[in-house]
């Protein structure tokens, strides 16, 4: 039981991380690389206020988001203008330098040796969340509730607008709209929920390394989101999660090496990748075009 | 002290050059993001391993099979994956998005043969060679050799030849190239058996001294995409600037700083570029910047 409910766990962080990533990558049209990075930003700022203070969890994951979200104004400030392949290339720059930044600020971060004994998530009235499946319902609350807000800011004027910039950058431009401004919020807004889903991820394991936040970690990530579909409103992403979630535990019962299952299982992802690619660029459940 | 450093950064900086070739070649003629080259190069370092090391052949033959075989498979990607994708009008960013699904093949593919311990091709001491308060190893000489032979051949090819020619011409325009008259496929073909080969040939020389894992490529590919941006983007020979800059400017901050910031000051440095002047420092300024 107590591994379903693992799964479970793991499932509503990687939907919380796969719909945020949505959001720019398949409303906005940015296709980005460091989605990781905005959750391992996420998980060590949580995890700096779980060790420090002893503060109720919405205050906790309101001031992680926000300080997630000011993160990556830095990002975007140099590269949400950028087209295509050289916006790729600023947020694979930016995921690079917080990874180097984790594994090297060694006083701040404690580097490769990770950080070990975060405490639980306090929740005002019921006390320190202990049990496993306390947790897990609070990791589903969130998920379903962040499934709710992204499903709400996609038909709002907000969501129209972006996608009408998806469609057509130059003519939302001419109908007066501040594109650059409208990206950076998105951008915005991607970064803070990533970095709530690092905040679940740091109590949940209580231990964190930077290693959990790599470019693969952020190339993972989108591939969850291309399985599933860009730019559908909820049910995209979950599939998509649920795929890279719950294939690898599926493989577990055929009895390969752990070595050998981890790579096949990555070329599986890759396979399933390249397949889509050729018969669904939009993923399973999608209904936007990359372009 | 700094005469080492610089001449340490110009070798790393060939390294660079070589791959960034590799990269620059698919990325101006056939407009791909070939994020694929980074597993491509660490499918080079395991087919050298094999040949030298399982094997037992001398190095320069393991090498040169490997430079083969990796001819061969850069040019699979494309008549596999990319090009039958081109002709389905998928966008270039679909196409990236497949090139990372082959990339994460490859690597995981060659993880499950030869599995995911790093692996040593060279032997541990090396004779050095002096000069003045300079010490160059001998893998080093080799890189520096090599590499400049390739690279002046390269530049000798690009600017002299009709087919360097016809590399400019499909960078510049591919639609006029077409209408023109000229076989956009064949010329595709060339492109891409010429950046497996240069990307094979940064490879082997880079793995006999440091040795191999599957997961090496992403990290020394960003380095080479890096180097090209510097250099800049639409043109061949610049890539050599940007490897030499790139190398020397990293081997300065393992002089000044450590080594463990490298990559930190190697992307500030590309945000920076990228705010600043996006088309690199000798790049044509282009409209869809």
């Amino acid at each position: 039981m107590e591994y379903v409910l693992h799964i479970g766990i793991m499932l509503s962080i990687y939907v919380i991380l796969v719909l945020s990533t949505n959001l720019t990558v398949g409303m906005a049209n940015l296709l980005t690389m460091c989605q990781a990075a905005f959750y391992g930003v996420g998980a060590y700022i949580g995890t700096f206020f779980l060790m420090q203070y002893n503060l109720p969890f919405v205050v906790v994951a309101l001031a992680v988001m926000l300080a997630t979200g000011l993160t990556s104004l830095l990002v975007s400030f140099a590269s949400v203008n950028l087209k295509g392949d050289y916006f790729i290339l600023g947020t694979l720059g930016f995921q690079m330098i917080v990874y180097t930044i984790l594994y090297n600020w060694i006083d701040v971060t404690r580097g490769p040796y990770g950080i070990s004994g975060i405490p639980s998530i306090q929740i005002l009235g019921i006390g320190s969340l202990e049990e496993i499946y306390s947790y897990f319902f609070l990791a589903l609350m969130l998920a379903v509730l962040v499934a709710l807000i992204f499903s709400q800011l996609q038909r709002s004027p907000y969501g129209r607008i972006l996608k009408a910039i998806r469609q057509d950058e130059l003519s939302a431009q001419s109908l007066g709209r501040n594109t650059t401004r409208l990206k950076t919020w998105a951008f915005f807004i991607s970064a803070a929920f990533a970095g709530l889903a690092g905040l679940l991820y740091a109590s949940y394991v209580s231990y964190i390394d930077p290693t959990s936040f790599t470019l693969n970690e952020s190339i993972f990530i989108i591939t969850a989101l291309f399985i599933g579909g860009i730019g559908s409103r909820v049910w995209g992403p979950i599939v998509g999660a649920a795929v890279v979630v719950i294939l690898p535990e599926l493989l577990r019962f055929v009895g390969l090496p752990d070595a050998v299952a981890a790579s096949l299982r990555q070329v599986i992802y890759g396979v399933v990748l390249i397949v889509l690619m050729f018969l669904r660029p939009q993923g399973l459940l999608g209904n936007a075009k990359l372009k | 002290m700094i005469g080492q450093f610089l001449i340490n950064g110009i070798i790393t900086g060939i390294l660079y050059s070589l791959l960034a070739i590799g990269f620059a070649l698919v990325y101006n003629t056939a407009k791909l993001f070939h994020i694929a080259a980074a597993a491509i190069y660490v499918f080079a370092a395991y087919m050298f391993y094999l040949f030298a090391v399982t094997f037992g052949l001398p190095l320069i033959v393991a090498a040169l099979i490997a430079v083969v075989l990796t001819m061969g498979l850069s040019w699979l990607t494309d008549g596999l994956v990319y090009r039958p994708l081109q002709k389905r009008k998928a966008s270039n960013n679909v196409a990236m998005i497949a090139s990372i699904g082959m990339m994460t093949v490859i690597v995981n593919l060659l993880a499950m043969f030869f599995g995911t311990e790093t692996k040593v091709i060279g032997r541990t001491l090396q004779n050095n060679y002096v000069f003045g308060n300079i010490i160059i190893t001998a893998s080093q000489m080799w890189q520096f050799v090599a590499g400049t032979v390739m690279l002046l051949l390269f530049l000798l090819f690009i600017g002299l030849t009709t087919w360097g020619i016809r590399f400019r011409a499909l960078s510049a325009d591919s639609m006029l190239y077409e209408t023109l008259g000229y076989d956009k496929t064949k010329t595709r073909n060339v492109v891409f058996l010429m950046s497996g080969a240069f990307i094979a040939i940064a490879s082997c020389l880079t793995v006999y001294d440091v040795g191999l894992d599957p997961y090496m490529g992403m990290n020394v590919l960003i380095n080479a995409l890096v180097a090209m941006i510097i250099g800049g983007v639409g043109r061949f020979g610049v890539c050599i600037l940007g490897g030499l800059v790139l190398g020397i400017m990293q081997s300065l901050t393992v002089w000044q700083f450590s080594s463990n910031w490298q990559n930190a000051v190697t992307f500030l440095l590309l945000l920076i570029l990228l705010f600043l002047r996006p088309q690199g420092i000798a790049g044509y300024k282009q409209r869809t910047i």
